[in-house]
């Protein structure tokens, strides 16, 4: 009985979770981000400045969260050690500042 | 500006640029050395030579993006501040050069390490090698003798070399470059492909975002409304700024004026 009632939750946070049933719009996994683990700053990081190509295409609102979840990871790069922290901080930099430049210039428009 | 009036400039200008390179007396770099970086913060101080880095190999097999976005190396001489520790955990050089990965199935020897073993040393003078007697394993002349011919730099029509598929350089290094979306999906949304108030200079943002990515351009090089700024005068890019950050010393050189001012220079 027990067994079958956490099975039962079980199967629902996978459920819940899974990309299936997630609103088919990437736009909210955009705008929030995913929850991460500290130590995923990794994942998080690749997802924002993977998308520096299609800058052009985000309107601002977009654009605010990704120079926001930008500001949020830069503590965690902070914490890594020597050479690491070196090479990402330069290419969060990077990839903050691009999304910082098509904001201001869709903004002026 | 009237046609006439700009080809009269033209002339002044490049009269100028050649009488202020002879003042200077700073020699046209030959073909081979076109690119050529020297890093030399910490070698000679450890005892070893300072290092050599040739663009014209690295770029026939990578994109610019590659090495300035997704590795990381700043663009300006002896500025990434490359230190062996570095290279030793797999950055900078260390991101290929580790002694595991390979390029055209070619395995990229490693950087520097610790062991000082004699063995080693012909592999730390590879790189480690101004002023050493070090045959490299390229050579220029047979490198680029299927390459289609350019007039200046290091005689080579890169574009061209691409255009056609004789290289192909890579755009994604595993544990090292994001998976990113190919960029053919947007269009080309530029600014009419010639600059405003010039209408002489040809400027493809798709192609250069295609080689450089946009964030190496945005906003370091090109700050754009930021400052309100998006007038560049000739000298400041002979200065090597704006264009001239890589068209001086990497990609075809500015006198090769005609490739970006389509009318003829008399
Ligand atoms: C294999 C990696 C690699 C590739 C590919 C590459 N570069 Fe570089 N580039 C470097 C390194 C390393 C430096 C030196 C950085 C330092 O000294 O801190 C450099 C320096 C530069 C500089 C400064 C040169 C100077 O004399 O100050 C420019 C400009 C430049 N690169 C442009 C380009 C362009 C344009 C391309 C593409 C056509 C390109 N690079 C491709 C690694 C690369
Ligand atoms: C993106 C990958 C990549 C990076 C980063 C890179 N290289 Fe290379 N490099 C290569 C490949 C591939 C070769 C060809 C290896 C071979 O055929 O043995 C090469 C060859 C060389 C050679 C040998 C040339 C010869 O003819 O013998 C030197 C020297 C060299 N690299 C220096 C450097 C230095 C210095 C750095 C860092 C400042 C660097 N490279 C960064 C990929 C890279
Ligand atoms: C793929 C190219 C490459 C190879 C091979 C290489 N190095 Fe380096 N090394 C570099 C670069 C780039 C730097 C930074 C140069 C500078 O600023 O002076 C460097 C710097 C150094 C320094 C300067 C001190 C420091 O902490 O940065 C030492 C020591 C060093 N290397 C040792 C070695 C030894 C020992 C070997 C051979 C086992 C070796 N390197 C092979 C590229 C290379
Ligand atoms: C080789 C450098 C280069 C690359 C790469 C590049 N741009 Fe540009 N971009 C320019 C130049 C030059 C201009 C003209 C305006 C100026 O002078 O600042 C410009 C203009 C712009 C503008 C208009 C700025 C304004 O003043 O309104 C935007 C937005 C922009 N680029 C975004 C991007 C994006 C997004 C990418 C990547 C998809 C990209 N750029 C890649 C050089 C570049
Ligand atoms: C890499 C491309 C490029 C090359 C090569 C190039 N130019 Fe220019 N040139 C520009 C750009 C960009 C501007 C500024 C356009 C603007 O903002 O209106 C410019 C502006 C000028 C102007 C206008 C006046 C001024 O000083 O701004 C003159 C004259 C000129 N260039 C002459 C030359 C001559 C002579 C050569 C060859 C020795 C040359 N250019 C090579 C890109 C280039
Ligand atoms: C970040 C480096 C970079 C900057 C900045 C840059 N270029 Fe280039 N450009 C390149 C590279 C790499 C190529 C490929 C050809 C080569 O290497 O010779 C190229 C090719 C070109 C070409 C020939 C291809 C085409 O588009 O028809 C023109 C013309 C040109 N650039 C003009 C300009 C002008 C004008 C500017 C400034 C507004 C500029 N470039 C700024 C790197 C750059």
């Amino acid at each position: 009985m027990k067994g079958s009632v956490i099975f039962s939750i079980l199967l629902g946070l996978i459920l819940f979770s899974s990309p299936v049933i997630q609103e088919p719009c990437s736009n909210v996994s955009m705008l929030y981000g995913t929850a991460y683990a500290e130590q995923d700053w990794k994942t998080e990081f690749d997802d924002i400045c993977g998308r520096t190509q299609d800058a052009m295409a985000y309107s601002p609102e977009e654009l605010r969260k990704l120079v926001e979840r930008c500001d949020k990871i830069k503590p965690l790069i902070e914490k890594l050690g020597e050479t690491e922290r070196k090479v990402y901080l330069r290419r969060l930099e990077m990839c903050r500042e691009l999304f910082v430049f098509t904001l201001e210039s869709k903004e002026k428009k | 500006m009237n046609r006439l009036l700009f080809g009269v400039i033209l002339v002044i200008v490049s009269a100028a640029m050649v009488s202020a390179q002879g003042g200077v007396k700073k020699k046209r770099p030959l073909p081979d050395e076109f690119g050529r970086v020297i890093i030399n913060n910490n070698s000679e101080k450890a005892g070893l030579a300072p290092v050599v880095f040739n663009h014209w190999l690295h770029r026939s097999k990578f994109t610019c993006r590659l090495c300035h976005v997704d590795v990381g190396f700043a663009m300006k001489a002896g500025t990434t501040g490359i230190k062996a520790a570095d290279n030793a955990r797999g950055f900078y050089c260390g991101s290929c050069h580790n002694g595991k990965k390979s390029a055209d199935n070619v395995q990229m020897f490693e950087a520097c390490s610790k062991t000082a073993v004699p063995a080693d040393k012909t592999r730390c003078m590879r790189c480690h090698s101004l002023g050493k007697n070090v045959t490299p394993k390229y050579d220029f002349a047979e490198f680029t003798a299927g390459l289609p011919k350019g007039r200046f730099g290091n005689g080579i029509d890169w574009e061209k070399a691409e255009e056609t598929g004789v290289i192909k350089p890579v755009d994604y290094l595993e544990g090292v470059s994001i998976k990113r979306k190919a960029i053919t999906a947007q269009k080309d949304f530029a600014l009419s492909p010639k600059l405003e108030g010039m209408p002489e200079i040809i400027f493809s943002h798709k192609k250069h975002t295609l080689w450089n990515g946009c964030e190496l351009c945005h906003p370091e090089i090109f700050v754009g409304v930021k400052k309100g700024t998006t007038k560049y005068s000739m000298v400041e890019i002979f200065d090597g700024k704006y264009c001239g950050v890589c068209h001086v010393s990497v990609a075809f050189p500015l006198t090769d004026c005609q490739r970006c001012h389509t009318k003829q220079v008399q």
